[in-house]
């Protein structure tokens, strides 16, 4: 019972978890490449979800401090280095659709399957 | 604070500045864009060198990004064993760019060899910081940008092969970048901290209270560093993306990038996790076992190659576990071994991967068997890939041989002799790989005469530089294991 009432203490760390898992087996199994990079975004927004459920504390407001105000906030940090990785996601994400459409001109097709087929056929 | 105090910051700084004026001076300026790199080089590896005797005087440099002291801010650390990974880093840099000069050209197309320069330097540059840098995070965001360059040298050539094999490795990078954060929120979780020092001093405390996050953040890191740095069942991408890459850019990655990544490990293990808890769980003996299995199915696919690329790229993940094995023995003569592998193998693939390219460069071969009787057309090359070959078997009188000395030692030292008897294996596997190629190159008559065009006097000059190295560091040895004696004293 304890086990169980910490995961529902803490059902916001399992949804990330399960998001990751599942950004990770699509990510490595699909043989559709647009799927793939699909999954790699799905995987880190996962963990930038759980980072930033890291820095929320119950019934916290945002980290607004002013004078003679002592309230509890939410950790601004995690927020702000999510920020980071976000813009480093945007970016291995571009750089992997351009890639699938150099390789689709060269083959056609985005299944990575049929790009294995067509290469052992040669 | 006078300029030498930003020296840390600098060495990463000038190379993403000469990154973006790379490809605005290739377009107005054509002749200096290739010197704006090699002037950044030399650069850097002044600092690095500077930084070296600064260390070893006055110790340990902490360098506050900013002025933002840590937990906080990001934090470099400049200690004699970080300054020599950078300076191994940086010269093995300078040299393939001044080998790449010449290859390029025949390699690339026109148009984008500028774009090349800059990713050149993007990479460097985040190499230098990943060594550097003193947080997690900071270290995530470098690695990410490591990764892309590194996938972007590959791309650029842009014929098939290269595009796929630079997709799969973006795809396997990404996971294990994926794996690295969820292992950094663990321990931000844990610990509230994202900085080496700070996390090492509150980890010992934390664990008695979290130990599942502290485990899974340290499994969740074997993961991502191994796919990074192709530990053995994790290489999957290794061989594709080296062997189809511009020969300067797989001579980078085999040579430096993947190495990076094997220290960034040993810093987890040695400067994040405190030194109880590697005591309680047996990392060392995952990471051992993996680099055992790695060394000898390295060598037995290499074997089975027939693309000389192909068979180099193989032979990496090899020798890239005989480093994990250094990392893995937990004892300072394994992590000498380890270290000085990192120094060999960095000259000696950079070196085994610029005779392929000017093989190709010269007579278009990519296939060992054909390469019988090319040592009459081709002598010095021929000549760079003997001494190669000998290094990564470990002969007497090349470099290979003083890292698996060190290696051996401490397996004997520590009790282990199984893995004597791996290193002794996996080192008669490589000799059955390089040697019938040098002893066919040399020995026998070509079938058919071998068309070839005069090789560049300056590709000719780093082959040379690198047979220099690789003797040089079989003999003389005592300069390097004594600052990494002095360095390693620090961390145990």
């Amino acid at each position: 019972m304890e086990i169980l009432a910490g995961i529902i203490d803490n059902y916001y760390y399992m949804v990330a978890i399960i998001l990751f898992v599942i950004g990770m087996y699509t990510m490595l199994t699909h043989s559709n490449m647009i799927k793939k990079v699909i999954a790699m975004n799905i995987m880190d927004a996962s963990v930038f979800l759980m980072f930033v459920a890291v820095g929320y504390a119950h019934g916290s407001q945002a980290p607004i401090i002013t004078e003679g105000n002592d309230v509890l906030y939410a950790n601004p940090l995690p927020g702000a280095l999510i920020l980071t990785g976000i813009v480093v996601a945007v970016s291995v994400t571009a750089y992997a659709l351009s890639l699938i459409v150099k390789i689709y001109r060269h083959y056609e097709t985005c299944d990575y399957d049929e790009i294995c087929e067509i290469r052992s056929l040669e | 604070m006078g300029l030498t105090d930003h020296f840390p910051v600098l060495i990463i700084v000038i190379f993403f500045i000469a990154a973006f004026l790379s490809p605005l001076v290739y377009r107005l300026a054509r002749k200096f864009s290739a010197a704006l790199i090699l002037a950044v080089l030399t650069a850097a590896l002044g600092m690095a060198i500077f930084l070296l005797l600064e260390v070893q005087q006055a110790g340990t440099v902490l360098y506050h990004l900013g002025g933002w002291p840590p937990p906080w801010g990001i934090e470099l650390k400049a200690d004699p064993l970080r300054l020599y990974i950078l300076l191994v880093v940086l010269s093995v840099s300078l040299w393939i760019f001044i080998y790449a000069l010449r290859d390029l050209h025949h390699e690339l197309k026109k148009r984008v060899i500028g774009w090349y320069y800059t990713l050149y330097a993007v990479l460097v540059g985040s190499m230098s910081g990943i060594v550097l840098t003193n947080d997690l995070f900071n270290l995530f965001v470098l690695m990410e940008i490591c990764a892309i360059s590194a996938c972007a040298i590959i791309s650029i050539k842009e014929d098939r092969e290269c595009l796929e094999a630079s997709f799969k490795y973006l795809i396997l990078s990404a996971m294990g970048t994926g794996c690295f954060l969820l292992g950094v929120v663990m321990l931000y979780m844990a610990t509230g901290y994202l900085n080496y020092g700070f996390l090492q001093v509150e980890l010992a405390e934390a664990f008695n209270y979290y130990p599942r996050n502290i485990f899974t953040a340290a499994a969740l890191f074997i993961v991502a560093f191994g796919t990074k740095a192709a530990l053995f069942p994790l290489h999957v991408w290794l061989p594709d993306a080296h062997a189809s890459a511009p020969s300067p850019s797989s001579a980078m990655l085999s040579g430096v990038v993947i190495k990076i990544y094997a220290f960034a490990l040993f810093l987890m293990f040695y400067e994040v996790f405190p030194r109880e808890l590697l005591a309680t769980i047996p990392l060392n003996e995952i990471i051992l076992w993996l680099a055992g299995l790695g060394t000898l199915f390295g060598s037995i696919y290499a074997m089975l190659q027939t693309d000389l690329k192909k068979m180099l790229a193989f032979s990496s993940i090899g020798q890239i576990a005989y480093i994990f094995m250094g990392i893995g023995f937990n004892h300072d003569l394994a992590l000498i071994g380890g270290f000085y592998h990192i120094m060999v193998h960095a000259v000696t693939k950079g070196m085994l991967f610029m005779v392929a390219g000017v093989i190709i460069y010269s007579t278009g071969i990519r296939e060992i068997k054909d390469l019988v009787g090319i040592g009459r057309s081709l002598p010095i090359t021929m000549v760079a890939f003997a001494i190669g070959g000998a290094s990564m078997v470990g002969l007497p009188g090349t470099g290979g041989l003083i890292s698996k000395w060190f290696l051996a030692l401490s397996a004997l030292e520590i009790g282990r002799p199984v893995f004597v008897l791996i290193i002794l294996a996996s080192s008669l596997l490589n000799a059955v790989y390089y040697m019938p190629i040098v002893i066919n190159a040399f020995m026998q008559q070509e079938e058919t005469k071998i068309e070839f065009k005069p090789v560049p006097r300056v590709m000719l000059g780093c082959m040379v530089a690198g047979i220099v190295v690789v003797v040089v560091s079989g003999f003389y040895t005592t300069p390097v294991v004594n600052l990494l004696e002095q360095s390693l004293a620090l961390i145990f």
